[in-house]
């Protein structure tokens, strides 16, 4: 029997790619689940428009006999506000209690390491165990600290639920936005001044490759993952081919502060977050999930940094030849198809 | 970078297999073997010398031979990247069987001045790449190598550092430092750091753990964590602890630093004990070290609690010299110091779970505090003079 996986967020970017990434394994049936179809149609995604929020999923998850769900829908804007609030809060603890009614054997999450937060007694390495202490200032950390303490509760109260939470540090590729390729592809991207702290990223393939790991494996728990090597704020920042900006601290707080009150936010990280390390120990990804990022660090901010110089110069109007290859392409996989069908 | 290493010491003895691109040398070479120029520029020097004593009689320089020089210029180049050595050695084989007056010198001192540009420009502007490598911690192995001189200067001219019992730091493996800090500026956890890189035979680096508050500072965490610093915590010393590093802590903490001069040499209390749970926890042994020479450093008489909450730090130490003089009240006095490492107490005998075991940890913490308190006392009633070697 196929075993059947729920894909929430299927119209956002990490939905989309994830479901793309699992229609692949011939052994899953997947259910997409979003308020609007994706925009790029996955072939073989059983697509189901329906909110998280609806108390109907339930019923759902039931009759589709769903086995793992995957929970990606997630509003990762950086302004507190109440809409983002019921869909990120409310929305993943419905889906929780719909899951805790049926037969779910697995819930993958995908979360940050943001939710450790950024402090000055920090370990340089923080463990999984670590207190959860997420900035409030942002939204996406203050409802992500928010879901995963609760997560804690619940996965001590149904630990036969499996649920399992990815904690991502920060996500660098070239075509996803996060906080941080949003505070690298900023005009200027700021430091404040004599703070150097050691960072951790990870590729966008890399989220992707971790989330269906996990899935496949049906490995639960909670997991950092990054790249195994650091690099501290000043290297990835250069890496990336940015040029950093010092900032007095004093004066970034109060500035932060200042503009905090409109609706652009000062820069699209907490400032606590290129102060402080936010670096998480990744035994448990090494030993437990067995998952092995295939970019270095390095190799991420390389790749983003020349992308991002060769979206500087794409023309105008694309050249004949670039369509012929288009449609080449396009033939060579229709061709494909049908010899395989 | 290991085998160039091995090719720049091995110019001095015969190193056939080097290969040599300069012309000028080729011919010379050709001609006499290295050993041969070796002895030929050794009885030349000898032969100055000779020269020099005779016509300075009653003037005896110290004991000056040729070998000693060529020690010398072997203990200067450490200082350098095993590249920039072989560098320099090439460029200075050209004129080393010429006259020490030929032009030729002097072009090997340019060569080595060279050099030494090329090299610093190249640090600057890998470091602005954001090439420069360095470990998970975030330490910097070329950063340590730029600023390793101004630490040898105050180790070896400035604080002058006398150290006993460096046979008790392991030539590889775990081990703990446990010191007294003391001297309102952490210079005596620098100066331990230095004696061990400077000292020990294997050149061992000590991994310093800052107190947890020192992130919020600027520059200064910033600069710990490239020369291989850590913040104090339990985790983070285990970790190191397990990756076999040499990790040093001075559990005073500020309480430590920020005595007054009246309560010299009084160690405050060892913190919670956080330390031996760090050793319990990787089974390492706990080396004792006592620094005397580093309460003298600034004279502070008076602890100020208005003005550290004013600039958010946890002590502002009134000295005699500060804040009154300003930034030279920042400049420590030059005081003669003594660095002494203790026996190592074994941490293995006590069980997997001994770290949660609280009564041994304060039990072993008392003991560890009075045994570097009674170092310093010994060392203490040895000591004649505050300024000079007695």
């Amino acid at each position: 029997m196929k075993k059947t996986i729920l894909v929430t967020g299927v119209a956002g970017y990490w939905g989309a790619r994830v479901a793309a990434q699992l229609v692949t394994e011939p052994e899953y049936h997947v259910i997409g689940l979003d308020t609007e179809p994706p925009t790029q149609t996955i072939k073989e995604l059983d697509f189901v428009q329906a909110d998280i929020r609806d108390p109907a999923l339930l019923d759902l998850l039931k009759s589709e006999k769903v086995n793992t769900v995957c929970h990606l829908l997630f509003d990762e804007q950086i302004r507190v506000s109440e809409r983002a609030f019921d869909l990120n809060v409310m929305g993943t603890m419905k889906l929780l209690g719909a899951c805790a009614e049926s037969e779910i054997s697995q819930i993958v999450m995908k979360s940050s390491m943001m939710v450790y937060g950024a402090r000055y007694a920090n370990s340089s390495f923080l463990p999984e165990s670590h207190p959860l202490k997420g900035s409030r200032r942002y939204g996406y950390i203050r409802h992500m600290t928010e879901i995963e303490e609760f997560c804690d509760g619940f996965d001590k109260e149904m630990p036969e639920l499996g649920l399992t939470r990815l904690r991502f540090a920060g996500i660098v590729g070239p075509t996803a936005i996060t906080p941080m390729t949003r505070f690298l592809r900023s005009q200027w991207a700021p430091i404040l001044l004599g703070f150097d702290p050691i960072m951790q990223v990870i590729h966008e393939n890399d989220v992707v490759a971790a989330i269906v790991h996990s899935i496949v494996n049906e490995i639960s728990g909670v997991f950092n993952i990054a790249c195994e090597n650091t690099l501290s704020l000043f290297q990835m920042i250069r890496l990336a081919g940015k040029f950093p900006m010092p900032v007095l601290h004093p004066l970034a707080y109060r500035g932060a502060s200042l503009l905090g009150g409109r609706k652009k936010q000062f820069i699209p990280l907490d400032l606590d977050y290129i102060r402080y390390p936010w670096v998480g120990a990744l035994e448990k990804m090494q030993n437990e999930l067995g998952f092995t990022p295939k970019y270095t660090a390095e190799e991420v901010l390389r790749e983003f940094a020349h992308k991002r110089n060769q979206g500087n110069y794409h023309p105008a109007f694309k050249s004949l030849s670039d369509e012929d290859m288009d449609l080449n392409d396009v033939i060579e996989e229709r061709q494909y198809m049908s010899t395989t069908a | 970078m290991g085998n160039t290493h091995k090719a720049a010491e091995g110019l001095f003895e015969s190193d056939a297999d080097v290969q040599e691109e300069e012309n000028v040398t080729q011919k010379i070479q050709t001609e006499t073997s290295d050993q041969d120029v070796h002895k030929k520029l050794m009885a030349e020097l000898d032969g100055l010398i000779e020269r020099v004593r005779e016509a300075t009689p009653g003037f005896e320089p110290p004991q000056f031979t040729p070998e000693r020089l060529m020690e010398r210029v072997k203990k200067e180049l450490k200082h350098y990247t095993p590249d920039i050595q072989l560098g320099i050695l090439k460029k200075l084989r050209g004129t080393i069987n010429e006259d020490l007056l030929d032009i030729d010198t002097w072009k090997g001192i340019w060569y080595m001045l060279s050099y030494t540009a090329e090299y610093q420009t190249g640090f600057v502007k890998e470091q602005w790449r954001g090439e420069n490598a360095t470990d998970e911690w975030g330490m910097d192995w070329e950063l340590r190598q730029v600023v390793r001189p101004f630490f040898e200067f105050l180790y070896g001219n400035y604080f002058r550092v006398e150290v006993t019992g460096i046979e008790n730091i392991p030539d590889e493996g775990r081990g703990l430092i446990v010191g007294n800090h003391s001297g309102q500026l952490p210079w005596d956890g620098v100066m331990v750091a230095a004696a061990v890189e400077v000292e020990h035979p294997e050149e061992r680096i000590v991994r310093t753990l800052f107190a947890t508050w020192f992130p919020t500072l600027p520059f200064l965490s910033a600069f710990m964590v490239r020369l291989g610093g850590a913040t104090a915590t339990v985790e983070n010393a285990t970790r190191l602890l397990e990756q076999d590093e040499l990790v040093a802590v001075y559990p005073e903490g500020y309480k430590g630093v920020s005595k007054l001069f009246r309560h010299r040499y009084q160690l405050a209390r060892f913190g919670r004990g956080g330390f031996v749970k760090m050793a319990l926890n990787a089974k390492a042994s706990i080396i004792p070290v006592s620094v005397v020479g580093a309460e003298e450093t600034y004279i502070a008489i008076h602890k100020s609690n208005t003005l550290a909450k004013l600039v958010g730090t946890p002590y502002f130490p009134i000295s005699l010299r500060f804040p009154l003089f300003g930034l030279f009240g920042f400049i420590p006095l030059p005081t003669k110091w003594y660095i002494d490492f203790g026996e190592p107490i074994p941490m293995d005998g006590y069980g997997d779970d001994a770290s949660n075991n609280l009564l041994l940890v304060t039990r072993l913490s008392d003991k560890v505090r009075g045994i570097v308190q009674q170092m310093i006392n010994k060392r203490l009633g040895k000591r004649k003079s505050v300024f000079f070697s007695s």
